[in-house]
């Protein structure tokens, strides 16, 4: 780790028109940490990713990196390497002239480009590519390609735009395993944007959940898993996303289908709730409440469940070995710990 | 015979047609340029005869060469070119890129400027250019051309620098690269199709032009598509001179369509269809 990338924003508002496309967000992010920036499209993710790189200026606030406000610093001063979501390659060069470019832009003589050119393509694997022009590679490839004309200038600070957005269902597990190990190899802070919560947990050491111009959440992955902060959040992480069931909280129990759960929350006193359970903490049990099963959807290892408890739905995730036939009645219940609740007015987590 | 073979039959039977009426000037042009005053005007027509280099050499190298009117006509087209092509690339770049107010009303104008009639506006051309001493001066001649192809050429080039994604500009500045360096190594090489195009419409359009050349040229500047018309006069028509004057000032406009060809067609059609999908 080189102890440079350290980025903190402060107060960042982006107005477009009538549009706030950001609301005032904060954030720090530490050297050689790998960040990410989740959320659904429009809710400010890559505006963010673009005013750190200077292609956006902020309406107000200000962007620091190593201590220096860049705010009005130009892009190509800000020593910050780009990985396009359409990879940007240029397609009248080689993929020789197309990682030299940054170097070459850099004013670096020409014996060390062609090393420093050899060194970023072997890390990336695309040595034996480098007369091809871009239009000549495979999608992977064109990846690689943008990949090693980011590292091969040794930036600050590495900011990814869904990068693996445009590859194959097995090309983008492989890629994005690799690309944690080059981002721990190269011990450079990584900014990655996206809207798969997936990627965003496997990859980031922690991430900002973006929600509607606004961060509604920051921690490591397993944190925002445990304990998001709001309804938002609890909906947008995880898959199958998070059951979300309006209850009556009282005596630290909450009813669902007639049925009460303990929560062991009896601080809260009697109230509306919306209770929060993970699929995966839905549990099958000989006595508990009643539930339907409308759909078994088998994945091989596990399945999930579509359940039917007096109306409301359920979906609860299941071993493959003791699967319930469809329109089987079953019972269920789930763990007080498991149990999360949120205030249905604020949508915050109580 | 099936019916494919049949419309295919009646599809190049349609095309000959049209190419023999169109290549008919043209070879009327090039047979007469070797045929002598005589044979011209032979009534039925001969179609076999003895060529001759005679009205060649009487056009190049005789009293009315017309030598010189070639090198004038070379020094505005090419003038208007170079001219043409250095303002307009960054302007078509600038249209197509930049935003600043009344950016769609430029765009406009630009085109408006293409849709007036020529002929209304030789009168105040020439007021104007006879006002500053311009008239019969190369810089007079091309400045005019200019009013017309600059547009035509920012037109034309818009559309190619628009199809160019802005992430690639993007890519470019972050990887170090200022505006300028980014325009000339990242943007125009791949817009060189469209440049090629714009090159080789602009330069056949000032070559060709006469209706402007006839009235703002004179004795000094006269570029060669007027000075073919002296071959006509009142009393008679020299037939094989003007003939063979019109293949020489062809020639240079075959040679740049056969050496463009691959741009030409290429370039028009990836500006009609692309143009055309996001408009």
């Amino acid at each position: 780790m080189n102890g440079r990338g350290h980025v903190r924003f402060e107060q960042i508002v982006k107005v477009h028109g009538n549009f706030k496309a950001l609301k005032g967000v904060d954030f720090d992010i530490r050297p050689g940490e790998f960040f990410a920036l989740l959320g659904p499209s429009g809710s400010g993710k890559s505006t963010t990713l673009r005013i750190l790189a200077g292609l956006d200026a902020p309406t107000s606030g200000r962007v620091m990196i190593d201590g220096k406000d860049v705010t009005a610093t130009d892009a190509r001063d800000r020593d910050v390497a780009m990985v396009f979501q359409s990879y940007a390659l240029y397609p009248h060069m080689t993929v020789f002239e197309n990682i030299a470019f940054p170097l070459e832009m850099a004013k670096i003589p020409k014996a060390g480009i062609a090393a420093s050119v050899q060194d970023a393509a072997r890390k990336v694997k695309i040595e034996h590519l480098l007369d091809r022009k871009p239009g000549q590679l495979s999608g992977g490839q064109q990846q690689r390609c943008a990949l090693a004309r980011a590292i091969v200038r040794k930036a600050h600070l590495f900011l990814l735009d869904e990068p693996l957005s445009n590859l194959d269902a097995k090309l983008r597990l492989e890629t994005r395993a690799e690309l944690k190990k080059l981002q721990r190899s190269l011990g450079v802070t990584a900014v990655y944007v996206t809207h798969d919560q997936e990627e965003a947990m496997t990859l980031a050491d922690r991430m900002a959940v973006f929600m509607a111009g606004e961060i509604e959440q920051i921690g490591t992955p397993a944190e925002v898993f445990a304990r998001p902060n709001s309804l938002d959040v609890a909906a947008f992480i995880g898959s199958p996303p998070m059951n979300l069931i309006p209850a009556r909280l009282a005596g630290g129990n909450v009813t669902i289908a007639g049925q009460s759960l303990p929560a062991a929350r009896p601080d809260m006193g009697d109230r509306d709730v919306i209770v929060g359970i993970r699929p995966g903490a839905v549990r099958i049990v000989t006595a508990g409440i009643p539930a339907k099963v409308d759909l078994v959807e088998d994945l091989g290892d596990t399945a999930v469940l579509d359940l039917d408890c007096a109306g409301t739905r359920v979906r609860s995730r299941v071993s493959h070995d003791d699967l319930p036939a469809e329109n089987a009645s079953v019972f269920i219940t789930a763990r007080p710990q498991d149990i999360h609740l949120f205030d249905p007015d604020t949508r915050k987590r109580l | 015979m099936t019916a494919k073979r049949l419309r295919i039959a009646a599809a190049l039977a349609i095309s000959l047609i049209f190419l023999l009426a169109w290549m008919f000037p043209i070879l009327w042009s090039f047979l007469n340029s070797l045929k002598t005053d005589k044979d011209v005007l032979a009534y039925p027509p001969k179609v076999l005869f003895t060529p001759t280099l005679d009205a060649y050499r009487d056009v190049l190298f005789g009293s009315a060469s017309i030598l010189p009117n070639l090198v004038s006509s070379f020094i505005i087209s090419i003038g208007t070119t170079v001219i043409t092509m250095l303002l307009a690339v960054p302007a078509a770049y600038a249209l197509a890129r930049l935003r600043f107010p009344g950016k769609r009303f430029a765009g406009f104008y630009v085109l408006a400027t293409q849709m007036l009639p020529p002929v209304g506006i030789i009168i105040p051309y020439f007021l104007v250019l006879r006002g500053i001493g311009w008239i019969d001066t190369y810089q007079g001649i091309i400045l005019i051309y200019l009013s017309f192809s600059l547009p035509f050429a920012i037109w034309l080039l818009v559309s190619y620098f628009e199809d160019i994604p802005f992430e690639m500009e993007e890519a470019a500045y972050l990887d170090g690269a200022s505006r300028l360096r980014t325009l000339w190594r990242i943007i125009i090489p791949q817009v060189r199709g469209g440049i090629s195009v714009t090159v080789v419409f602009v330069f056949l359009n000032a070559w060709n032009e006469f209706l402007f050349a006839v009235v703002l040229s004179g004795n000094t500047v006269r570029p060669v598509t007027v000075a073919m018309y002296n071959f006509i006069s009142v009393e008679q028509t020299l037939w094989t001179k003007l003939a063979a004057v019109s293949v020489l000032a062809m020639l240079p406009v075959i040679l740049l369509g056969i050496f463009a060809q691959k741009h030409i067609v290429k370039g028009l059609t990836v500006g009609a269809v692309k143009g055309g999908g996001r408009r």
